[in-house]
């Protein structure tokens, strides 16, 4: 439980330097992947045992946070970048794409989830689609 | 002469003293190998325990108070006025104390937490630490043990390890079947010397066992109470005191003794026993329940509590006497022990898992990828998916639906079968499964082997091979619903019906799926192609060869539950495909994590398409044959679904998915025989009942970037101001919805062009 009152705390620390920083866009990182402070906790232990070299840890985290909140795109495109560092592409990519199902009109959210999925498809082979994946992230900044 | 007598006899006494200590040895030797293999045979297996997901807590959860009470139940916490023991709670209305017990998740430890929980209607308002008051981010309780799997020739016992059995349980043992156990060395100087002379003096060979002999005695198949067995058993208990530690004899005298009788079905060990007489694990039992168990062993047939109820409550009192004489338990707990009843169940349960099919299709689940003897012998701890508030709610809908059914319909009682099988509509986790409506039988699991034609389930794949043709179809196309006769060679002509037996001319696509009429989707089908739309079910996850004939189209093939439960998953998460999972993490038995299942996704259907299919079928429950959904379930619910039916009613079938839940119900009887119902009238309603006791999300698809929305004209499929009446609003595929706008009213495509041409020229 003490874990997730850092959480806490980490967050009221980021969302008050977010807003002494005033005008500037927020980076999605900055922004709390959730207002259910159970799904932040899952999404912060993710992250230290992602960076801890635990990443079924942190899957298995981030696949509790999705039982809260399937929707969440922010959890699905955490789960992207994870299979994507453990070398499992299609399952990267597939998170991407479902984030993407999810994100609306998040555009810096899409563009991310593009940029994933052309990284997957590069390190498949796959040329050409990671190049369509990657002009598509391009597209969501216009 | 008289020496070499003298070294004859001699030599002859040696010759016979060495022969007898070969022969002893010898004999030693033989009981030492066969009590050591009886004993590893027993010990080393170790079955696979299976748990279903513990039930996360957070504040804001959807979670109704009786909900949390029904799992705390199946946990088998106890109710306390003032809460401090692991395993403990206190209700009062809609505020809970709750005292979790430890446990050892696959991924963390979490210690026992003193926790309260407030409601707020159907959602959980508050969770907050006990002592401090603080709020808890998010906790678990601690899974429902809900099977094992057992060695193979230990099919029927509930094997249990040193650490699971209650120390009440071993201090009972202790105080009235052998007091110097934990200090002897695998008999009593005492107890044999009194034996010896109640055999001296007649009595028979009788008494004077201790636990180690008690063991021993049944790795003999046979009783006999001779003087020859006693000295062997003795050898052999002092041998098996040489080799292992008491704790491990303990083990397995706990695992072996025999406690009861079932008709021709042996009760043995204190696992199986505590599952026979109080329908929970042995982990779970209390002092007087513990207690009970201890006082069978002297004679499960005197003291059977079922029938000798006197008898038993009078020896389980005495176990407690004995242990507090012996201090094991205060005085204030022996008060309370013996002033409680013997709380047995009343009648035995059946098998020792309250899900047996769920368990099942863990089991097969598992044997893909482990060996069948370690599942059975490894001590392997298995985390599934299974939601027991679910498995319940679909347990109680389907067997209390198909009693009524059946006297509604005039049937004969217990004719009826059925089976479910939810899941979460997202991640596809098997939330429960019953396979049969005697849900506690390890027999026949309709929800995974009863294969049956799934009749109109299949039509969705065909309207969704049409609306990946935006440029074809649309949820307004009309359809050819006119007589319709297919001529293929080598079979008889085929002229599918529609269930009135009624025509309906041009009729909307979205109206023929949510009608179900057959010979609309029929020639849809033919146009689309047959391997197409089967090759379709296959994209959404069918791995079962489907056949290519005509009839296909119209669910001629069969089934599984389950099978459809995977093939509308795919609709269910918008046209991702996500393998069902029944297991999420198998941990070693000495708690290091071994393996996970994780979630795995992929898309096989355009999010266009998939939406189009899933706005159809909402339109099933709207307005369409499942439109009576609407008396278990709000309309606000947008529930997606569809009925099946099959030929002569004789499968009765729904699939539908809510915001985070898919589920798919069969009815039909086990010989095949008509059942008189359709999916609406039967399987509609087991789901319905089931999901109004589940507190549904309501169905809110995400709407896909290539999605707009028009106003149609649904008797001509033409665009129409939103003010004409009659007029709906449907979603297309960007570009594929009719351009002109048609007058209000306008009758047929070939009017409003003549209407066009008149505005031209008028």
């Amino acid at each position: 439980m003490k874990k997730s009152y850092r959480v806490v705390l980490f967050v009221m620390a980021a969302s008050l330097l977010a807003s002494c920083a005033g005008m500037l866009p927020s980076a999605p990182e900055d922004r709390p992947v959730s207002n259910n402070n159970a799904v932040v906790a899952l999404m912060d232990s993710a992250r230290t045992d992602a960076a801890g070299g635990k990443p079924d840890a942190a899957v298995a985290s981030l696949e509790r946070a999705l039982r809260i909140e399937p929707r969440n795109p922010r959890l699905w495109q955490e789960l992207a970048r994870l299979r994507l560092q453990q070398g499992q592409y299609q399952q990267a990519e597939g998170m991407a794409t479902r984030s993407n199902s999810w994100a609306g009109d998040d555009r810096i959210l899409r563009a991310e989830n593009w940029r994933l999925i052309g990284e997957a498809r590069l390190k498949r082979g796959d040329h050409q689609g990671a190049q369509a994946a990657f002009d598509k992230a391009t597209m969501q900044g216009n | 002469m008289r020496n070499f007598r003298n070294f004859f006899t001699r030599k002859r006494v040696r010759l016979a003293l060495l022969s007898l200590t070969l022969l002893l040895s010898g004999f030693a030797l033989y009981l030492d190998i066969t009590v050591r293999m009886q004993f590893e045979g027993k010990r080393w297996a170790m079955p696979a325990r299976v748990y279903a997901r513990p039930l996360e807590l957070y504040a804001g959860m959807k979670l109704r108070p009786e909900q949390l009470a029904l799992e705390l139940a199946m946990l088998d916490y106890r109710v306390a006025a003032d809460p401090r023991e692991p395993g403990s709670y206190r209700r009062q209305g809609d505020e809970f104390i709750i005292v979790t017990r430890p446990f050892t998740f696959w991924d963390e430890a979490q210690p026992a937490l003193f926790l309260q929980a407030d409601f707020d209607g159907a959602h959980m308002g508050a969770l907050t630490f006990r002592d401090t008051g603080k709020p808890v981010t998010l906790a678990r309780l601690d899974p429902v043990l809900i099977g094992g799997i057992y060695p193979a020739h230990n099919e029927d016992r509930a094997l249990v390890r040193f650490d699971e059995i209650p120390p009440h349980l071993v201090k009972g043992l202790i105080a009235i079947e052998d007091r110097q156990f934990y200090s002897h060395h695998g008999f009593s100087a005492r107890g044999t010397a009194r034996a010896l002379v109640t055999i001296l003096s007649g009595g028979g060979v009788q008494g004077g066992s201790t636990l180690t002999q008690q063991l021993v005695k049944n790795f003999f198949l046979t009783p006999e109470r001779t003087l020859r067995r006693k000295f062997t058993e003795l050898i052999m208990a002092l041998l098996l005191e040489l080799h292992y530690s008491k704790d491990e004899i303990l083990e397995a005298y706990a695992n072996e003794i025999y406690l009861g009788q079932d008709g021709n079905r042996a009760i043995h060990g204190f696992g199986l026993a505590s599952h026979f007489y109080f329908d929970r694990p042995l982990s779970r039992l209390d002092l007087p329940q513990a207690a009970l168990l201890v006082g069978l062993v002297k004679g499960p047939s005197s003291y059977d509590p079922r029938r000798q109820p006197a008898r038993a409550l009078a020896r389980r009192n005495l176990v407690l006497q004995e242990m507090r004489k012996l201090d094991f338990i205060t005085q204030a707990q022996y008060v309370a022990a013996r002033a409680t009843p013997l709380g047995v169940v009343e009648k035995a349960p059946e098998g020792t898992s309250r899900y047996p099919a769920f368990v099942e299709l863990v089991h097969r689940q598992l044997r893909r990828d482990y060996r069948e003897e370690d599942l059975r012998s490894e001590g392997l701890q298995i985390f599934t998916t299974l939601d027991p508030l679910a498995q319940t709610s679909a347990e109680r809908a389907l067997t209390g639906r198909l009693t009524q059914l059946e006297k509604d319909r005039r049937l004969p009682p217990k004719v009826l079968e059925g089976a479910i099988v939810v899941s979460h509509s997202q991640n596809g986790e098997v939330q429960a499964l019953v396979g049969g409506r005697n849900t506690r039988f390890e027999g026949f699991n309709r929800a995974l082997d009863a294969a049956r034609p799934i009749g109109s389930l299949i039509k969705p794949v065909v309207f969704l091979t049409a609306l990946e043709r935006p440029s074809s179809y649309t949820l307004a196309t009309l359809l050819d619903d006119s007589p319709l006769v297919w001529k293929e060679r080598g079979t008889t002509d085929w002229e599918p019906q529609n269930y009135d037996k009624e025509f309906h001319g041009q009729v909307p696509l979205r109206i023929a799926l949510a009608n179900s009429y057959n010979v609309s989707t029929a020639r849809l089908g033919l146009a689309l192609g047959v391997r197409h739309v089967m090759d379709k079910a296959h994209d959404l996850g069918v791995e079962r060869d489907l056949r290519t004939f005509a009839s296909s189209l119209l669910g001629a093939d069969s089934l599984s539950p389950l099978e459809v439960t995977q093939m509308y998953q795919t609709f269910a998460s918008g046209g991702f495909r996500v393998p069902l999972r029944a297991i999420r993490e198998v941990m070693m038995a000495d708690g290091q994590p071994l393996q996970r299942y994780p979630l795995s996704v992929e898309q096989v259907i355009e999010p266009g398409p998939a939406y189009l299919v899933t706005h159809a079928l909402q339109t099933v429950v709207q307005e369409g044959t499942a439109d009576a959904l609407k008396y278990y379930l709000s309309p606000d619910l947008q529930i997606a679904g569809k009925t099946g039916t099959t030929n002569d009613l004789r499968d009765s079938w729904f699939a539908g998915y809510t915001g985070d839940r898919l589920a798919v119900v069969w009815i039909g009887r086990d010989d095949n025989q008509p059942i008189q119902m359709t999916g609406a009238g039967g399987a509609m309603t087991v789901w319905g009942e089931m999901m109004s006791r589940l507190d549904p999300d309501p169905l809110v698809p995400q709407v896909p970037e290539n999605i707009e929305s028009a106003w149609i004209d649904p008797g001509t499929g033409l665009r129409v101001d939103a003010s004409c009446q009659g007029a709906v609003e449907l979603p297309f595929i960007r570009g594929s919805a009719p351009v002109e706008i048609a007058p209000c009213g306008a009758r047929s495509p070939v009017r409003s062009i003549k209407s066009w041409f008149e505005r031209i020229f008028e």
